[in-house]
């Protein structure tokens, strides 16, 4: 008689788990598991229905059954086929691994790996493995004694899956000083360093694993370093050109790790170089290693001129600017951009060739990729270019295929991107080319107006910074119509911001409009002198010293106007009768150990004492009577040099006046 | 500022400046981003007197680096339809990175020190200069302030009008006055053309200032 065939469908699959496990009925059990992690495999669909249908909670009690020695199903191979089916939940699918932590997999895992059988051991490990390569996986606190102990067990173990499993946890779980700091102190360096030299393969493991421990930390590496007398270093280097590109590219990122914690010395520029050199050409790599390795190098250059020359000299610029000439993965496309940046940041070479090989249009197109990161990353590229006066002065970047796309991200939703671009827009605005209104042209200025209003500081005092740019040596259009477009009250407003990085920023800005331009003084007087009040406030109050040196060069640019702007700074400086014994802020700056303090006062009493018409002698009078000419005598051995002179020249011009009205 | 092409002009060197972010306040404030300065170029020669009128205006300044750039105007040019403007970097003498030896753009040792000798404020320095280069003297508060302007590049015009900026000017700045005194040197231009600038405030009853910051 034909018997009736068991369905396969995962609702029955899995109510003949549950239903085995209530009965513990092993050999339905074992065939249920397997059919449920054969259909699992690789079938992300099969995955999260089987997770829908809660299959992880009953194949878990499966494990926890065996791990609490609570009988059990029978055979080890159930267990073994439930640990699998576990782990293949959890690779690759981000609601596989919650399902699975959720249903409190990982200690009872770890429990199995206790058991005598080996093929319980390594199922366990396997799973567990997978599950700690996961970002959603807990961290395992090394701190507490019970954990360091079983790790070392896994690590110090004969069977590689637990050496494997271990490394995994650390490099998963390690990223404190203190847990580097123990780890090393256990031993654990030393024994992934055995681990190393013997080829295996869970080097990759092994090397994630020092690459956590090591990261940032000099005392650490310093110890790894002394590790059989450098072999470990010799062994990485030697890694470093392996046969597989994620082995090199791991090997790549541990040299890179212990080369910045152990301050590299130019010794080792010849390691440096071949790291170099193996990044790039994992470039060519389709895999995982290739979108990853400009990020080792841009890690490898960051902040190392000498590095970037040398970059130069093995032309890493040019075959990273072959890579710009095809479409790359958005991952990849950032990497590259991020290493051109770091190339471009200090050397004018770097900036030189890079322009040269005429790629800025494909750094122009990446402002318009769909990718936030991409469009950050190429940002920063066109901010470290536009460093350069040299090509600021030529015009280079000045261009519609730039700015516009530029200025579109002002506009951006993200604000990491609208903050990346206003770092470019800020010095592109430092342009010598009477091509200020190109920003102007395109919408830029009036958005920097807005963005100079926005709740986020940083964007808030960016924005501002942008302006400030455009208006050094401006021409009167644009000076006028970004006064106009910001408004007195909000330049007013800004000067008194609770952050002094933007008070600073609003006050070079006003000194910017009036430098080369005598008629926009009037601006600091407008609206009942809303900005000289205001300037006059923060100079008062306990305002940090490069608010104070800014509000100088302000007072002294609006000193540097007719009689009745002196007059006005004059009365700004001296306190009134009515403020009685009140000490004047400009004493206070003249005798502050900030010589760029004291010399921006100087400069301000130089201009309010040029002898310019029938009031000098008053002022100067007045000067004498509130005490700063003699506070400006006692300064005429000031050691430092440029405001020993201005202090000279005031002398002069006071003697002068004085002669005179006498 | 560009003079005019006697023979073929040496190829326009580049330079390897690095990033700079324009302080607020340089430790010579009449030397700062933006501020600007009015002279005259003497070019005459031996057939006749002639000056050109002259403004330099400061656009880049990085003492750490020794750095200094901006841009000459020539104004009454004979050859040029307008005013003839120049793109320069500056080396400046701090004996950490530039030493009074040029060691470039066709100048022997000799030339340097015979143009650093039109200054009378070098002299004190001369004998030092002559043992070591000048590498063993403090020039931080020495108050002169000695450089090499090189033209880079035509802002206005291009390379075709008929002028050369193939030399570079021995310059002296004084920190007390802010006055620019230099020398131009080519070996295929009138020797010694001197340069004379004042620092200028544009229209305003005593000086300002103007600043930017990169980022």
């Amino acid at each position: 008689m034909p018997a009736s065939a068991v369905s396969n469908r995962p609702e029955d699959v899995t109510e003949r788990l549950g239903a085995s496990v209530a009965a513990r009925d092993g050999e339905t059990l074992l065939k249920a598991l397997r059919e449920v992690k054969n259909q699992i495999i690789g079938n992300k669909t099969k995955k999260l229905l089987y997770i829908h249908l809660g299959a992880v909670p009953k194949i878990v009690a499966v494990i926890s059954a065996a791990a609490s020695g609570n009988g059990g199903y029978g055979e080890a191979s159930v267990v073994v086929q439930a640990a699998a089916a576990i782990g293949s939940f959890a690779c690759g699918v981000e609601d596989g691994v919650h399902a699975v932590l959720a249903a409190g997999a990982v200690p009872h895992l770890i429990q199995i790996l206790s058991y005598s059988n080996g093929k319980v051991v390594n199922a366990g490990a396997r799973t567990l493995r997978i599950i700690f390569q996961s970002k959603l996986a807990p961290k395992y606190d090394v701190l507490q004694v019970k954990n360091m102990k079983f790790l070392l067990s896994l690590l110090n173990s004969h069977n590689e899956n637990l050496n494997e499993l271990a490394a995994r946890i650390i490099a998963h779980s390690c990223d404190k000083y203190e847990e580097q700091k123990v780890l090393c102190d256990a031993g654990v360096l030393k024994r992934l360093v055995e681990l190393l030299d013997a080829a295996s393969n869970q080097r990759d493991a092994y090397i994630d694993s020092v690459v956590a421990v090591v990261k940032n930390n000099s005392e650490v590496t310093e110890y790894f370093l002394s590790i059989g007398n450098g072999r470990a270093w010799s062994s990485l280097i030697e890694i470093m050109h392996d046969r597989n590109p994620q082995t090199r590219y791991l090997a790549c990122v541990c040299l890179v790790a212990i080369g910045k914690a152990s301050c590299w010395n130019s010794k080792e520029l010849q390691t440096k170089t071949k790291l170099m050199l193996v990044l790039v050409e994992l470039l060519e790599e389709p895999s995982q290693a290739g979108d990853e390795a400009s990020f080792a190098l841009s890690d490898l250059l960051a902040d190392k001129e000498e590095l970037h020359k040398q970059a130069i000299s093995i032309n890493v610029v040019e075959k990273l600017c072959k890579f710009l000439e095809s479409s790359l993965p958005a991952r990849r496309l950032e990497g590259i951009l991020l290493v051109l940046a770091e190339i471009c940041s200090k050397l004018e070479t770097g900036r030189y060739l890079l322009l040269s090989l005429q790629v800025l249009n494909h750094i122009a197109e990446a402002l318009k990729h769909e990718c936030a990161e991409v469009r950050i990353a190429a940002c920063l590229c066109i901010r470290n270019i536009s460093r350069s006066i040299k090509n600021l002065s030529a015009g280079c970047m000045s261009n519609e295929t730039v700015l516009v796309p530029l200025v579109r991200l002002l506009h951006d939703p993200s604000t990491y991107v609208q903050d990346a671009a206003l770092g470019a827009v800020c010095n592109l605005a430092v342009d010598f080319t009477f091509k200020k209104p190109a920003l102007m042209k395109y919408g830029g200025v009036s958005q920097l107006i807005q963005l100079s209003k926005s709740m986020d500081s940083t964007i808030r005092l960016k924005s501002l910074w942008a302006l400030r740019n455009l208006t050094f040596v401006a021409d009167r259009i644009g000076k006028e119509f970004i006064a106009s477009e910001l408004t007195v009250f909000a330049l007013a407003s800004l000067i008194c911001d609770p952050e002094f990085l933007i008070q600073e920023q609003a006050m070079a800005l006003i000194c910017n409009l009036i430098h080369g331009c005598a008629d926009f003084i009037k601006l600091v007087f407008a609206e009942e002198c809303l900005i000289m009040n205001a300037v006059t406030r923060q100079l008062k109050s306990d305002s940090a010293t490069q608010v104070c040196v800014q509000g100088m060069l302000l007072l002294c640019n609006v000193a540097a106007g007719d009689q009745s702007h002196k007059e006005a700074v004059l009365s700004c400086i001296i306190p009134s009768e009515a403020n009685g014994t009140a000490v004047s802020f400009i004493l206070r700056f003249m005798r502050n150990k900030d010589h760029f303090l004291r010399t921006a006062s100087v400069w301000c009493i130089l201009n309010l004492t040029i002898r310019d018409g029938a009031n000098s002698p008053s002022r100067v009078r007045r000067l004498q009577n509130a005490g700063i000419v003699s506070q400006i005598k006692s300064m005429v051995n000031d050691p430092w040099l440029d405001c020993k002179f201005r202090v000279r020249t005031v002398l002069e011009q006071c003697s002068i006046v004085d002669s005179t009205s006498t | 500022m560009p003079v005019r092409v006697e023979e073929c002009s040496a190829p326009s060197q580049l330079s390897g400046n690095d990033a700079f972010s324009g302080h607020v306040l340089p430790p010579y404030t009449l030397l700062s981003v933006g501020r600007a300065f009015t002279g005259t170029q003497n070019v005459s020669s031996l057939q006749k007197d002639e000056a050109w009128r002259v403004n330099v205006r400061i656009q880049g300044c990085d003492l750490d680096q020794g750095y200094l750039c901006g841009t000459m105007e020539a104004l009454n040019v004979p050859l040029a339809d307008t005013p003839v403007v120049t793109f320069w970097e500056g080396e400046i003498i701090d004996a950490k990175n530039y030493t009074f030896y040029t060691g470039k753009w066709e100048a022997t040792p000799d030339d340097d020190i015979k143009h650093w000798c039109k200054f009378p404020s070098f002299a004190p320095l001369l004998s030092q200069v002559e043992t070591d280069g000048g590498k063993s003297l403090d020039l931080s508060n020495y108050p002169f302030i000695f450089m090499r302007w090189k033209e880079q590049y035509f802002v206005n015009v291009g390379i075709d009008c008929g002028l050369t900026i193939a030399g570079f000017y021995y310059v002296c700045f004084s920190c007390s006055d802010g006055s620019i005194n230099g020398f131009y040197y080519d070996p295929n231009s009138s020797p010694f053309q001197k340069l004379e600038l004042k620092s200028a405030n544009e229209g305003h009853n005593g000086f300002t200032f103007s600043s930017y910051q990169l980022q």
